[in-house]
């Protein structure tokens, strides 16, 4: 037994090691101080943004027809419109809030799922360099405009969708729901699975940067205590990191959901625009921001529209508020969540 | 060792034994290892894709003509929407410049706890307001009240749009510069306006041009909020109250015509390039200061 | 170091301690800015050996850090991480975790609240959880950066004593700056400076004969 476990010889050259219990510098919060009585007066200046969230929700409230909200017809599934009397119209908001949720849900599933891949790729696996220019590029998607994302969608990508990609899934996946449905229905090449896509591409910067954040900030001691226990990357990854950082991603995913449901150019640019539950993973139907968008031309014609679309607008309001609400509860005051985020500010 | 208790699972001596569970264990990890990567594939392929295309339909025919030459009828050139879209950025920059730094100093310096919390708060919040509802607000708000479609009523609705860029940056500036600079300042009699003027602001201030230059970003490449306020003109724009086009309004309005009719989907592809090229543009200057700006903050450390 | 001994380490601040501890393990190889050259063996394999991932190191080499760093879960799963990875059988798990904590006696003090978030803790009883978590997957030397370090009088006692216990199953390997701790719990000392080993022997031989003047300055406490 007086053989040696271990045994060692040889150095180790420290350069510049940095000591791993130190924390990263939180940004610095101002120091607790006296309040004078002006700092309160004035706060007004603070809570511009405040003012402006109150305005375009008073101005909304006002200027449309709040007894629509409470009428059976405006909940119903039957859209009916005729220019000769819009007074009977039928504005079926249901038949939008279904097309909202399923293409926002289907790009935010994917979109979690490549963000996360994305962001655990630059933190865990690649060199810091690669991680860093990879993650520039990747930002830069989040300054394309969604017109030109809807251009793009409709002009080059809406063909190859109608021609070859969506007949080939409906053959090749047909028996999956939603996946098969007449042939007819994959022809335009415009619809749910386009815009849900388009969606994702424009929404996996914010959520990508947002994720990336939050595993930054995991405490490395927990990641050395993992390691030290035998963990591999991955496992450090999937059993520490990710389950300190779920608030982060839990936030990144309501910010994300909110910026979907409120996208309406390219949406409304990729998605058919048909009132209709689709029936099909291909088929075209329309979504409460699309329709804010591409009926307010005859809003100017019908008033009856216009006060619909009114409360279209504040319903969609409430709800991306609720969203961006969650998402700023789930990461904290001074938290990564921001509209800036995608551009690693 | 032979009292040991654990004997059924205490590892062979040999080191580098794999256990068929360990060799699992590590091959999983090797396989993320270069199965993850992969994902840049699905969003860079999309990026380069989109920058082909727009560069190839709008490229062969961009000429002089196209930016000098108004839009007319099936065809012409971008002059107006492009002065629509500058004189647009500049008012709506100046307006979400001035609210945005106002609030975003008051937030960082002066507000008590709880609004300074209630302040950022709705800052984030205002960024979640879908554009067309921006655009709604910005019609019953500007237009019904004015009686008609106008460059102001599009630049101001388009700047409430940019304010929360420009405050939230502005605030995290501020509060970004280090306390020993603030200390320092104030033990020397400073009051706080003047270590906010002489001191902060110029530490932050390549950091707040980033945060006005992401806002112009996002405000170039906005449509809903001026399809509904700003009208649409095909000459340039010559007095404010008048309306104007806007390179996103070409795009959004050509797209869907056939492409053999005149040159109106090329035109809205030579617009889209404009805009991409300007974005992108903005976009990397910013990246640019931000990493200088973090290497500058470092050494003040 | 030797199977069934304490070996301290100890040495002035900033002298390479903890960094040689984690060349040990191959936990240096989370830091950057490091070159690692030379060689350690375990059992007169090479740890640093091409065929070898550290993750098989670390399995044979645990280890405990200055502060106890406890995940944010169960004080259960904290014990059964390790045994998590290799999916061992829930009855397995559920013996090592009872052992685990009674070897690095805190079974008594936590029978009651398994279930409990392990961060309700004291500071002692984390580090003890951190001891119980590095032994469940049993290794065969235990390292021990500073475990005493955020500790107060009482705990610091505990896991002195829990280190008489522990050296009769595995080979024992602290840091400390506290040559007393070192005398009383260690049967060799090993003393750094600048980076460099400069004295190893018994622990009795090396308080009370130093061959190094260096060793003898450090420990009549003339600097560090």
């Amino acid at each position: 037994m007086d053989q040696p476990v271990l045994r060692g010889e040889g150095s180790v050259g420290a350069a510049g090691h940095a000591d791993p219990v130190a924390a990263p510098t939180p940004a610095s919060i101002a120091p607790a101080r006296r309040t004078p009585w002006w700092a309160w007066a004035l706060s007004p200046i603070a809570l511009l943004p405040l003012i402006f969230i109150v305005l375009i929700a008073l101005v909304l409230l006002f200027s449309g027809d709040l007894k629509l909200l409470f009428e059976p017809g405006f909940w119903s599934f039957n859209f009916y419109f005729n220019p000769l009397a819009p007074s009977q119209a039928v504005w079926a908001f249901p038949l939008y809030l279904v097309g909202t949720a399923l293409t926002a849900g289907i790009a935010l599933a994917l979109a979690t799922a490549l963000s996360l891949a994305l962001a655990i790729s630059t933190t865990v696996y690649l060199p810091a360099w690669l991680g860093r220019s990879l993650g520039t590029l990747t930002n830069l998607l989040a300054g394309i405009p969604s017109v030109v994302y809807g251009i793009w969608g409709y002009v080059v990508l809406a063909p190859y969708f109608g021609l070859t990609l969506q007949p080939a899934l409906r053959s090749y996946l047909g028996w999956i729901p939603f996946f098969g449905g007449p042939l007819s229905e994959t022809a335009s090449g415009t619809g749910v699975l386009l815009a849900s896509l388009i969606l994702t591409i424009m929404v996996v910067p914010l959520t990508t940067a947002i994720i990336r954040d939050s595993l930054v900030s995991v405490p490395h001691p927990l990641l050395e205590a993992s390691f030290a226990l035998g963990a591999t990357r991955w496992e450090t990854t999937r059993r520490v990191r990710l389950r300190v950082a779920r608030s982060g991603v839990r936030g990144a995913v309501f910010l994300g959901f909110g910026r979907a449901i409120g996208e309406s150019v390219a949406v409304a640019m990729v998605i058919g625009g048909q009132t209709q539950i689709p029936p099909s993973i291909y088929s075209g139907t329309s979504t409460v921001s699309a329709f804010l968008l591409y009926q307010q031309d005859s809003a100017f014609i019908y008033p009856a529209l216009l006060h619909a679309l009114v409360e279209f607008a504040v319903v969609l309001l409430l709800i991306t508020l609720v969203f961006n609400y969650l998402a700023q509860r789930a990461s904290g005051e001074r938290g990564a969540v921001g509209p800036t985020s995608a551009a690693g500010i | 060792m032979a009292t040991d208790t654990m004997t059924s699972r205490a590892a062979p001596e040999d080191l580098g034994h794999r256990s068929p569970r360990l060799a699992r264990r590590m091959f999983m990890d090797r396989l993320l290892r270069w199965l993850l990567p992969l994902s840049f594939l699905l969003v860079l392929l999309p990026l380069f894709d989109l920058l082909y295309y727009v560069g190839v339909r709008a490229l062969p025919t961009f000429t002089v003509a196209t930016v000098t030459t108004n839009p007319v009828g099936f065809g012409g050139g971008l002059l107006a929407p492009i002065v629509g879209t500058l004189v647009l950025i500049s008012v709506a920059t100046g307006f979400a410049a001035l609210v945005g730094i106002a609030a975003g100093m008051y937030t960082a310096e002066f507000a008590p706890r709880p609004i300074a919390r209630t302040a950022r708060l709705a800052g984030n919040l205002l960024a979640g307001i879908p554009a067309i509802v921006v655009g709604y607000f910005g019609y019953f708000l500007f237009v019904l009240a004015t009686g008609n479609f106008s460059t102001l009523a599009g630049a101001i609705t388009l700047g409430i749009f940019m304010v929360p860029y420009v405050y939230r940056v502005c605030d995290l500036a501020l509060a970004r510069v280090p306390h020993e600079q603030r200390e320092a300042a104030l033990a020397m009699g400073a009051r706080r306006g003047q270590y906010l003027l002489r001191i902060a602001l110029p530490i932050a201030f390549p950091s707040i041009l980033t945060g006005i230059f992401l806002a112009m970003a996002i405000g170039l490449g906005e449509t809903a909020p001026l399809v509904l306020t700003a009208g649409w003109s095909n000459t340039p724009v010559t007095n404010l109250l008048g309306p104007t086009s806007y390179l996103t309004g070409i795009v959004y309005q050509n797209y869907q015509f056939p492409t053999t009719l005149g040159n109106l989907v090329t035109l809205a592809f030579q617009a889209a390039l404009l805009l991409v090229v300007i974005v992108l543009a903005l976009n990397i200057v910013v990246q640019f200061i931000a990493e200088r700006y973090r290497k500058r903050l470092r050494g003040l450390f | 170091m030797h199977d069934r001994e304490v070996t301290a380490i100890i040495g002035p601040s900033g002298c390479g301690k903890t960094t040689f501890i984690r060349t040990l393990n191959r936990m240096v190889e989370m830091s950057s800015g490091l070159r690692i050259e030379g060689s350690v063996r375990y059992r007169e394999q090479e740890i640093y050996g091409a065929r070898i991932d550290p993750v098989q190191v670390r399995r044979r080499i645990g280890m405990v850090f200055q502060r106890p760093v406890v995940f944010p879960q169960s004080i259960y799963e904290n014990v059964a991480f390790g045994l998590r990875l290799d999916r061992a059988p829930p009855e397995e798990v559920d013996a090592a975790v009872v052992r685990s904590l009674q070897r690095a006696a805190l079974w008594e003090e936590v029978r009651g609240i398994l279930k409990r978030p392990a961060f309700e803790l004291s500071g002692g009883q984390q580090q003890r959880l951190c001891i119980a978590r590095a032994l469940a997957v049993d290794p065969r030397v235990l390292l021990m950066d500073e475990p005493t370090a955020s500790l107060d009088p009482a705990g610091t006692q505990r896991i002195e004593d829990l280190l008489f216990e522990l050296k009769r199953e595995y080979a024992v390997v602290i840091v400390t700056h506290n040559m007393q701790q070192a005398a009383r719990v260690a049967d060799r000392t090993a003393f750094f400076f600048g980076g460099r080993l400069v004295e190893v022997d018994d622990t009795k031989r090396l308080f009370e004969a130093p061959r190094d003047p260096l060793t003898e300055q450090y420990i009549t406490g003339r600097f560090g």
